[in-house]
């Protein structure tokens, strides 16, 4: 699946896995390595070595009974399910990190403002049921939470054209250049990273865009089918908008007061400047698209490179001020 | 050749769990055999010692008892391991298979698929492709800050921390002694509450403004623990959302889409101008100078002076 993340073999999560495995195993003689994998969420060949381990394992070496599961390459088979007692064999209670990680998660799914109600209700009870099994181990969940970002009408309306296959018609607000334009799009799928965005095939330009919920100022669900091209879904995990090698390099110098450039755009290099600022080297394919970020450091930072750009951001303040001279008194 | 770890801890725990009486250390030893394969003594106790603090991490309960002789001996007892009953339905099953998913940091990702995993051997129902079949909604918890897992740490397990934290303004950081209560993502960043011992105050920081490695201090907490610890209003705060006055501005017909989104009242001024009343919190002054010359502060005195003031040092840039 897209944007899974790859995890190096870790002997706690192995650890973990077969105990719960041993379980799951013994009561289901003859099970099929694809069901097992898949009931576990894991790959076949994660699987297949967890059942070169378990034949190593059992609660006594001296005793010689060790736990004696082999496969076939399709079915698994434990030829001796007696060696662990029926209590050894119970499922285990939850430990505080699985009981954090599941919960948290739970509750952070059940804010999705457009969540479907079924789906938030059957994900409320399962929290609750979740809670209570867990105990004890549910109380550091608290510690830790996260809340999703979405507006509700436009999520429920994007995930219905998914869902039915439709076309979407959006107005779309642009801040590079501050306008709205309409759009039609194909929705492929949606995605919350911090703030929901629909990834879409855009119908206008003919390509892949990503749109951000809280940005679509007007959606309609068109009669129009969805017809995306087949296209590679991307790992999302990493930042949804990556610079390309080839894009137009912007320079921009802050004081101390606009460090946070560096926190809110990706960038190639930042450099400690003598006064406790930065030097940011960055890659955009629309230059032009920052006149806002050099407005908006005032005397926190500025534009160094490109030149245009850096005439264009004091073109437009003294524009901006011109109003204020020949407004002369508010209102 | 050594015995892969998994192996280990995988024996021992079967050892703890099947027995019903505690077992010493020499008997754990005779019966684990990467225990007999250990070099020395030495060897085999930093081993012991380090699977034992392993298994408790994944939810082993593993009691110590001492015998008559003195001697120490070691059980997890079936009735503090075992999971309570618990019974999901197919629809309950898929949302926790939807939200076991969402962790993009490895340690959370790998507890929520072991606590799934522990549901699954519990009888939880297989489905297909959760949500998949009508729903393609793929939320992420993202976690890019490196401090993030020791303080999650320090927070599950209540350990006063120090760490260099640069202040949003300042070129240098700090060193903070924190008592840390809670993490929160909002916006896909990460904020960390807590006390802060060095100014003696409650105090949000922001993970990504952390600079180097987050050290436990080994200590008690000093002060209370809040029921409700509150991150998302604060950061809400800085952010300028928690606007306590409005302001009157001038804006150009079909400029400043989000100005109007958050307008409480428009009205036409012809010539191509809309008059708006907007909030007035923290940072609108920077947010209004973006719209250039677009936009023209009417009240108050001192949010004209201040966008005046900005585009002033952008002009002589």
């Amino acid at each position: 699946m897209a944007g899974k993340p790859v995890r190096p073999a870790n002997a706690i999560d192995q650890t973990r896995r077969m105990l719960s495995l041993v379980t799951y195993l013994r009561e289901r003689p003859g099970a099929r390595i694809e069901d097992v994998a898949r009931a576990f969420g894991i790959t076949e060949d994660e699987l297949v070595s967890d059942l070169d381990v378990l034949p190593m394992c059992g609660t006594s070496f001296r005793g010689g009974d060790l736990l004696d599961i082999d496969t076939d390459g399709e079915r698994i088979w434990w030829h001796n399910p007696a060696a662990l007692g029926a209590e050894a064999a119970e499922p285990l209670r939850l430990a505080a990190d699985e009981a954090t990680a599941l919960l948290v998660a739970a509750r952070a799914v059940a804010t999705l403002p457009g969540l479907r109600e079924s789906d938030r209700q059957a994900l409320l009870r399962a929290t609750a049921k979740v809670e209570t099994a867990a105990g004890e181990a549910a109380g550091a969940s608290a510690r830790l939470s996260v809340t999703f970002e979405s507006e509700g009408g436009v999520f429920a309306d994007v995930d219905r054209a998914i869902a039915e296959r439709r076309r979407l018609w959006i107005r779309y607000y642009s801040p590079a250049r501050d306008e709205l334009s309409e759009r039609e799009i194909d929705p492929i799928r949606l995605v919350s990273v911090g703030h929901t965005y629909v990834e879409a095939w855009c119908r206008r330009s003919e390509a892949r865009r990503t749109f951000r919920l809280d940005r679509v100022a007007e959606i309609k669900i068109l009669d129009e089918p969805s017809a995306p091209p087949e296209i590679e879904l991307r790992d999302l995990s990493e930042a949804l908008v990556q610079p390309a090698a080839e894009d137009p390099v912007v320079v921009v110098e802050v004081g101390p007061g606009g460090r946070w450039v560096a926190e809110y755009y990706p960038h190639d290099s930042a450099d400690e400047l003598p006064d406790g600022g930065l030097r940011v080297t960055l890659r955009t394919p629309d230059p032009a698209s920052l006149k806002r970020l050099a407005l908006r450091l005032g005397r926190d930072g500025r534009i160094v490179a490109p030149d245009d750009l850096a005439d264009s951001a004091r073109r437009a303040a003294r524009e901006a001020l011109a109003a204020y001279d020949d407004a002369g008194t508010a209102g | 050749m050594a015995i892969a770890k998994a192996e280990r801890l995988m024996n021992l725990a079967l050892c703890l769990l099947g027995t019903r009486r505690p077992l010493s250390k020499r008997e754990l030893r005779e019966s684990v055999e990467a225990y007999l394969e250990a070099a020395s003594d030495d060897a085999f106790n930093r081993m012991f010692e380090r699977d034992k603090d392993d298994l408790r991490e994944l939810g082993l309960v593993i009691e110590t008892v001492e015998n008559l002789e003195g001697e120490v001996g070691y059980l997890a007892r079936r009735d503090s391991n075992r999971l309570p009953p618990i019974t999901l339905d197919a629809e309950e099953a898929a949302a926790l298979g939807l939200a076991a998913k969402v962790w993009q940091q490895a340690r959370l990702a790998g507890a929520a698929s072991g606590a799934l995993q522990k549901l699954r051997a519990a009888g939880l129902p297989e489905d297909v492709d959760p949500y998949g079949a009508h729903s393609a909604l793929e939320p992420r918890i993202p976690v890019h800050e490196a401090a993030f897992e020791p303080l999650m740490l320090a927070c599950r397990d209540r350990r006063p921390v120090v760490f260099d934290y640069r202040k949003a303004t300042a070129a240098q950081p700090e060193p903070r002694h924190v008592e840390p209560w809670a993490l929160e993502c909002w916006r896909g960043h990460w904020y960390l509450a807590g006390w802060d011992r060095d100014r003696g105050a409650e105090r949000v920081f922001r993970l990504s403004r952390i600079t180097g490695r987050v050290r436990s201090r080994g200590t008690r907490y000093t002060a209370p623990v809040p029921d409700v610890v509150t991150v998302r209003e604060t950061v809400a705060s800085w952010a300028g959302e928690s606007a306590d006055r409005s302001a009157r501005i001038r804006l150009r017909t079909g400029a400043g889409y989000p100005l109007r989104a958050k307008a409480t009242s428009v009205r036409e001024l012809g010539g191509g101008w809309e008059e708006l009343e907007i909030p007035y919190g923290h940072g609108l002054d920077a947010w209004l100078v973006e719209f250039g010359a677009d936009v023209v502060v009417l009240e108050p005195a001192e949010l004209r002076a201040d966008v005046v003031d900005r585009l002033r040092a952008v002009a002589k840039g």
